[in-house]
């Protein structure tokens, strides 16, 4: 026992730059291991060898081998435009009025509790929508059925908006005061200021903050699962939003426990697991590109 | 004319976003107002017995069970890995490559670690549904906010300390030691807490991962799978809605209301703190 102290006590300090480096090599690891094995197992759905091909046609039924990615991709882009075209100017005035307006006391008092908004779990979320938002959509428009994609853009939007308005927040208050101060000094008025210098220059980062709102849009699962019905069809053309959807991550959710490893229907779960995946590669990528324009550093 | 349009619009912008801001926290007050109708629910015979006699005891106990394995296996690779990329090589190649890698695991959607969870470690490790596979798959979720947190903070602590230390003749692994790791605690604390924070509402994750709907008293081993608030509720709200009285449901989402707000409270209250201690150091 001594023994092993003493070497440990010897060697720790040696030994301790090649442990922190496995310990930070261990997060590429962790990714690399996620794609691969999301794609391996995505491989033979979609090369077709598990005899039920993957197509664009509007009607998905794993159990009768239907899997038309129309009904999956569309709803889920439904149900995120949908919460993003909701949260956007929400988030958007939010974060000027915090940034601009409001004294500095308040608004340590008003945006925790916006972040506290954005941590609320999904869960809850898909409860309250399903108590709130899904019997009051019914009743506003008369529908058999309160499941929608309205309603799922409208729990969503709920909780995108903290994305929104935090980051984008943070980084219109981090407009150099400069440009503010030139501009005023040539007699524009604040909100002149405001619309012609200060959110031009915010601008990069405000579309970050909407993108990986839509990132987050996209990949949210139970709240979905709750909210947005199950559909096997699109019966209505995509524009319309009183007609429940079926989005990605719902498919997942409510198909994968049943489905057999290593059977058709895995292999066609975990393609649509990799079309997921690519799509928050892609906003991550274009987020932190147009992050690097931002007045300010900010880490995603 | 013109003058008094525009004075018009110098009015009317800033009450339209203030309007906004009220419209947020409108909706996070009626969210408290509803959930506050499960408080009366909130009796210790509800709290504290089993799933059997309607209670929620087992949710309870299995989200502590999944935060404390989870922490304890993220919070030491978290910050190692943390001192790695800002006091070893806070610019190699290596650290840019991390950084990407950890940009991208925290935007992986949380379904996905659920179905990567259930084939690798459940089904290739041969681990089966359980504690342990969701502990390994929280761990994997946490990565990102842990490291991230202990390195604001490692970045936090004044250069001229570790100068000293390095001058007075210790070596690179007795000044993180005994200089840099002390003065880091509070912000391993804050990162611990927020990557629970992380995984407190998570429930796509767990799905295939740790939870049975089907099982019945708490897990003995970290072989056996758990139950926590997050699943119950989901399992309760689709595929058993008339197993509690709806009162009880509410309070069953009340309790994981206040589980969030407190750890994001104490979050909160750390990093202010960190932030104060700094100043003073």
């Amino acid at each position: 026992m001594r023994q092993i102290r003493r070497l440990l006590r010897r060697k720790l300090p040696e030994w301790a730059e090649a442990v922190t480096m496995l310990c930070a090599l261990n997060s590429i690891a962790v990714l690399s291991l996620i794609v691969l094995f999301v794609a391996w197992e995505a491989l033979p759905a979609l090369l077709g060898w598990t005899g039920v091909s993957l197509t664009f046609e509007n009607k998905w039924s794993v159990e009768h081998e239907k899997c038309g990615l129309y009904v999956l991709l569309v709803s889920s882009l439904m149900a995120s435009m949908g919460a993003l075209a909701m949260a956007i100017p929400v988030g958007v005035a939010a974060a000027i009025f915090l940034a601009e307006v409001i004294p500095g006391g308040l608004r340590e008092a008003v945006r925790p509790l916006i972040e506290l908004l954005g941590a609320i779990p999904s869960v809850l979320y898909g409860f309250v929508g399903l108590k709130v938002v899904v019997p009051t959509v019914q009743r506003l428009f008369n529908l058999y059925y309160g499941q929608t994609a309205l309603t799922a853009s409208i729990v969503l939007a709920v909780m995108i908006v903290p994305t929104i308005v935090s980051l984008s927040s943070e980084i219109i208050s981090a407009v150099p005061v400069e440009y503010r101060e030139a501009s005023l000094a040539l007699g524009a008025t604040k909100w002149q200021t405001v619309r012609h210098i200060v959110l031009p220059t915010a601008m990069p980062g405000i579309v970050a903050s909407a993108i990986l709102a839509f990132g987050r849009a996209m990949g949210e699962t139970v709240a979905v699962v709750m909210v947005a019905g199950t559909s096997t069809e699109l019966a209505r053309p995509f524009w319309d939003f009183l007609q429940p959807i079926y989005p990605m991550t719902a498919a997942i959710a409510m198909g994968f426990g049943e489905a057999e490893v290593g059977g058709a229907a895995y292999h066609v779960y975990f393609a649509i697991g990799a079309i997921l995946l690519a799509f928050a590669f892609t906003v991550n990528l274009v987020a932190s590109l147009l992050l690097r324009k931002a007045p300010t550093r900010v880490r995603l | 004319m013109r003058v008094r349009s525009r004075s018009l619009t110098e009015k009317s912008v800033p009450v339209l976003c203030g309007l906004s801001t009220l419209l947020l926290l409108t909706i996070f007050s009626y969210i408290c107002y509803l959930l506050s109708s499960g408080l009366e629910a909130l009796r210790p015979a509800f709290l504290f017995s089993s799933i059997l006699d309607g209670g929620i005891l087992e949710p309870m106990v299995g989200t502590f069970y999944l935060f404390a394995g989870a922490t304890a296996i993220v919070a030491p690779v978290g910050t190692l890995a943390a001192i790695y990329m800002v006091k070893y090589a806070p610019r190699g190649r290596l650290t840019r490559l991390v950084d990407a890698a950890i940009n991208n695991l925290a935007g992986v959607p949380s379904i996905i670690f659920g179905i990567f969870g259930f084939t690798f470690f459940c089904k290739l490790l041969g681990l089966g549904i359980c504690l342990l596979s969701g502990w390994m798959t929280m761990a994997c979720m946490m990565l990102p906010i842990m490291t991230r947190s202990v390195e604001e903070a490692l970045k936090m602590i004044p250069e001229h300390i570790r100068e000293a230390s390095l001058a007075l003749g210790a070596t690179r692994w007795q000044t993180i030691r005994h200089v840099v790791l002390p003065a880091a605690v509070p912000g391993i604390l804050t990162g611990m807490v927020l990557s629970i924070g992380r995984i407190a509402g998570e429930t796509a994750a767990i799905l295939f991962t740790a939870c049975f709907y089907t099982m019945r008293g708490l897990p003995q081993t970290p072989l056996d799978p758990t139950l926590t608030l997050t699943y119950y509720l989901y399992v309760l709200v689709l595929y058993m809605p008339g197993r509690l009285e709806p009162r009880q449901v509410f309070g069953l989402a009340l309790v994981l209301f206040l589980l969030t707000v407190a750890l994001n409270s104490v979050a909160f209250v750390f990093r202010a703190y960190c932030r104060r201690w700094r100043r003073w150091m």
